[in-house]
């Protein structure tokens, strides 16, 4: 043994053949090293594409997520302008918020590190707070894995060539299991509500559905909506547009689901017994209701059973208007208007059938003998083609037509017709005379996706044999010797873009065409009749531009005279609102009357 | 398929020896469902005869629907590179499944892991009887019947500041100007 240990003194120098090496410390100032590409990090919300439905917020299982007004979101419809601000302290990453987000604007990003000293600050809105970070998403929804089903239950039809042959119902209903299955996927966000014009409870009864509670669900419809059969089976549903499913999937099927509810009730004295309704004493005070329409049937239904004594005035045979006589029998078959009618009956609602105002009683008489009048007469005129040699044997406009058919008239079609519109009455006409054997084609002026009708019922008719001819605007009449149609002459059209409007269809000269045909049914529209009316009533209603003009509470210029539905300038054309009107209507007869 | 003929030559094998059933997955991927008593059987089978000598994973589904919880046992083997998949289901109410952690040491750790977040016995399981939680005694918190929301509103107080959340359909019916009737609230979603 040495006296000096060499060894001990020469190894570690050893150390030095690491100089110039990359070190394996630690990087400073730090540098993080980049996540995984579906790393779930901190939050990033895309607040464009998120509409506030809060599923998020709803699902966390650790409560961590707010829903917060932001204020500059701007209101719009199908958006509550909420959006979701995240406790990160209380946030365990498992990313079922991102999962069950409908839109897909919440994700996770490949951020994980986020420093501070008060504990506080952990309360931040994702795509506010980490706008920088949109650009290191990683862990994002997707519809095919999500947890959420985007899918539609499929409803059950008629085959197209099977329905032509009668007017049986198309639809056939969802059964007790797929009605559950539909009702599942809604996510209860509420934000389809808001554009429903009656504003009806939907989350509500769809997960009364949902949650295999039937009554439920048909006392809660009922509750401001007295014909939801018709509305189950008919309704424009504005409400699925704005469905958050809709954002990547299919909107749930609202209007298929409120049908289902209601076929649970197949008699009137069902529909008693589960809607229970409570009618209130009488109250003393009488309200006279011109037309038997939604919006006329709605205001009966509410004030009779707020204890007013409501009398209808119909001019036609049959209760229910246009749902009566506008909509063919196999969207909406008379049993299922009769029941309507009959359970409205059953509750102390009388209507006064072939009794048309102005003719078999005066308006003066109704307005003097009660204490408020509704007003819901609709749109009967048709507005005219406007083409040359209308006025022939052989031109029918689609309401008249639809009427005809619908109270058991005859009318002969022909083989071949044409039909001039593009709105669900000139579907309606179309698949009407395709049921009576006719080869049927429609001319539209615009393209078919600017048809204001209903997708499915452009579908429908198109599986039905319908041919669309778009873009086609109609220029005359064809006569043979007789005088009668021959044909209809157009010209192709063009569709030339214009400012703060949809595209405007310009003719294309020397593009005339003649298609052959016997019959052609015109449906471009329809006016409400004011003949009716004296004039020293319409002197303080007001009509501007043919319709009636009334405030929030459907009161008109004259405040004892209420108004509603097709007739009135509010809201759209379509049944629901006309139910809407109704219900206000009640409103205001109540504070007119009642104070209250 | 003809690609798949080692998998379905192990699947043969295994559902001969012992009269269970099974399935390919797909490639490298096969599948058995076994009564609880004879897992272990199969496991030594797989580890001393077919060459399955690692236990890659070891997991616990809860099906409360069925009243019953899934164990899947992962096992590889290097040489036919194929993952097979041990499943059995065993009761809810008082769940007790035989230890293996003597056919592989490491599934002591996961056997833990699972007695803990599912509460499910291991008798003659050596090992401390917290894994990840510390005093924990409250339901084994990956049962599916396990509220974690209610457990996170009791145990962690609410950051100041949140006051101002709102619930998404009450500020609709505020903005549509309507009100949900009291006997269909409780329809309404959960807030």
């Amino acid at each position: 043994m040495s006296f000096i240990d060499l060894k001990g003194i020469l190894q570690p120098l050893g150390a030095l053949k690491q100089l110039g090496k990359k070190p394996h410390t630690i990087q400073f100032p730090a540098e993080s090293i980049e996540a995984s590409d579906n790393y779930r990090g901190l939050h990033f919300n895309d607040l464009d594409d998120c509409i506030g439905c809060g599923n998020c917020s709803t699902i966390c299982p650790n409560e961590a997520i707010d829903m917060i007004d932001l204020l500059n979101i701007k209101e719009k419809k199908g958006d509550s302008s909420l959006r979701p601000r995240i406790d990160n302290g209380r946030c365990c990453w498992c990313a079922l918020c991102v999962d069950v987000c409908p839109t897909g604007s919440l994700s996770l990003t490949k951020d994980y590190i986020f420093v501070t000293e008060d504990p506080n600050d952990f309360l931040w809105t994702p795509g506010i707070d980490n706008k920088d970070a949109a650009d290191k998403i990683s862990y994002t929804s997707d519809v095919s894995t999500s947890i959420s089903m985007y899918d539609r239950v499929p409803m059950r039809e008629l085959e197209g060539k099977e329905r032509v042959k009668s007017f049986a119902e198309v639809v056939l209903g969802y059964s007790e299991e797929e009605a559950r299955a539909e009702a599942q996927r809604c996510i209860s966000c509420g934000l389809c509500v808001e554009v429903c014009p009656e504003n009806m409870h939907i989350p509500e009864y769809i997960n009364a559905i949902a949650q295999a509670k039937d009554k439920d669900a048909l006392r809660i419809i009922y509750d401001n909506n007295p014909l939801p059969e018709m509305c189950g089976k008919v309704c424009t549903r504005l409400c699925e547009d704005v469905c958050a499913m809709q954002v990547r999937g299919d909107a749930v099927a609202i209007r298929w689901l409120k049908r289902y509810a209601t076929e649970t009730a197949p008699t009137v004295e069902l529909i008693k017994e589960i809607v229970d309704p409570q009618i209130e004493e009488p109250n003393g005070f009488s309200v006279g209701i011109v037309g038997a329409g939604p919006a006329g049937l709605t205001a009966a239904y509410y004030l009779a059973l707020k204890g007013y004594d409501v009398t209808i005035y119909e001019a036609q045979a049959h209760a229910g208007g246009m749902i009566m006589y506008g909509i063919p029998k196999y969207r909406f078959p008379l049993e299922s208007i009769d029941k309507q009618i009959q359970y409205m009956e059953s509750i102390g609602v009388k209507i006064k059938y072939n009794t048309k105002v102005g003719k078999d009683i005066s308006f003066k008489e109704i307005y003097n003998n009660n204490d408020a009048v509704f007003v819901g007469i609709g749109l009967q005129i048709p507005w005219n083609i406007g083409i040359k040699n209308e006025d022939s044997p052989g031109v029918i406009p689609a309401i008249d037509y639809l009427t005809i058919i619908n109270s058991d008239g005859k009318f002969d079609v022909g083989k071949k017709v044409a039909v001039i519109g593009g709105g669900n009455v000139a579907i309606d006409g179309a698949r009407v005379a395709a049921r009576y054997g006719a080869d049927v084609t429609i001319l539209y002026r615009r393209r078919v996706e600017d048809m204001p009708a209903d997708w499915e019922e452009i579908e429908g008719a198109e599986h039905e044999g319908v041919k669309i001819v778009p873009q086609a605007i109609p220029t005359k009449i064809i006569r043979n010797k007789e005088g009668k149609v021959k044909g209809v002459e157009y010209v192709m059209a063009k569709m030339v873009a214009q400012d703060g409007g949809r595209p405007r269809p310009v003719a294309i000269e020397g593009s005339e065409t003649i298609y052959e045909c016997d019959t052609v049914i015109g449906a471009i529209g329809q006016q409400a009749d004011f003949d009716w009316l004296p004039e020293n009533y319409k002197e303080k209603v007001i009509i501007e531009r043919g319709k009636i003009q009334v405030n929030n509470l459907r009161q008109t210029g004259d405040n004892k005279i209420f108004a509603g539905g097709d007739a009135v300038k509010f809201g759209n054309s379509d049944a629901i609102s006309a139910i809407a009107d109704g219900f206000n209507a009640v409103k205001g007869i109540d504070k007119l009357l009642l104070n209250k | 398929m003809t690609e798949l003929i080692k998998e379905q030559h192990l699947l043969d094998s295994l559902t001969s020896a012992f009269k269970i059933k099974g399935r390919v997955i797909r490639d490298r991927r096969v599948e058995v469902f076994a009564d609880k008593k004879m897992v272990s059987g199969i496991l030594l089978f797989a580890k001393k005869q077919l060459g399955f000598i690692h236990l890659a994973h070891m997991t616990c589904i809860d099906w409360i629907d069925e009243n019953k919880f899934e164990l899947i046992y992962t096992i590889w083997s290097p040489i036919e590179k194929i993952h097979l998949f041990v499943k059995t289901k065993i009761e809810r109410e008082n769940p007790e499944m035989e230890n293996i952690d003597s056919i592989w040491d490491q599934a002591n750790t996961y056997e833990r892991e699972i007695r803990e977040m599912f509460g499910i016995q291991f008798p003659g399981l050596i090992g401390e009887q917290d894994f990840a939680l510390e005093d924990w005694d409250e339901m084994p918190p990956m049962r599916k019947d396990f509220d974690t929301k209610k457990y996170a509103l009791e145990t962690y107080y609410q950051r100041p500041g949140r006051e101002d959340a709102k619930d998404v359909r009450e500020t609709i019916s505020e903005r549509s100007g309507t009100k949900v009737p009291d006997f269909a609230k409780k329809y309404s979603r959960e807030k």
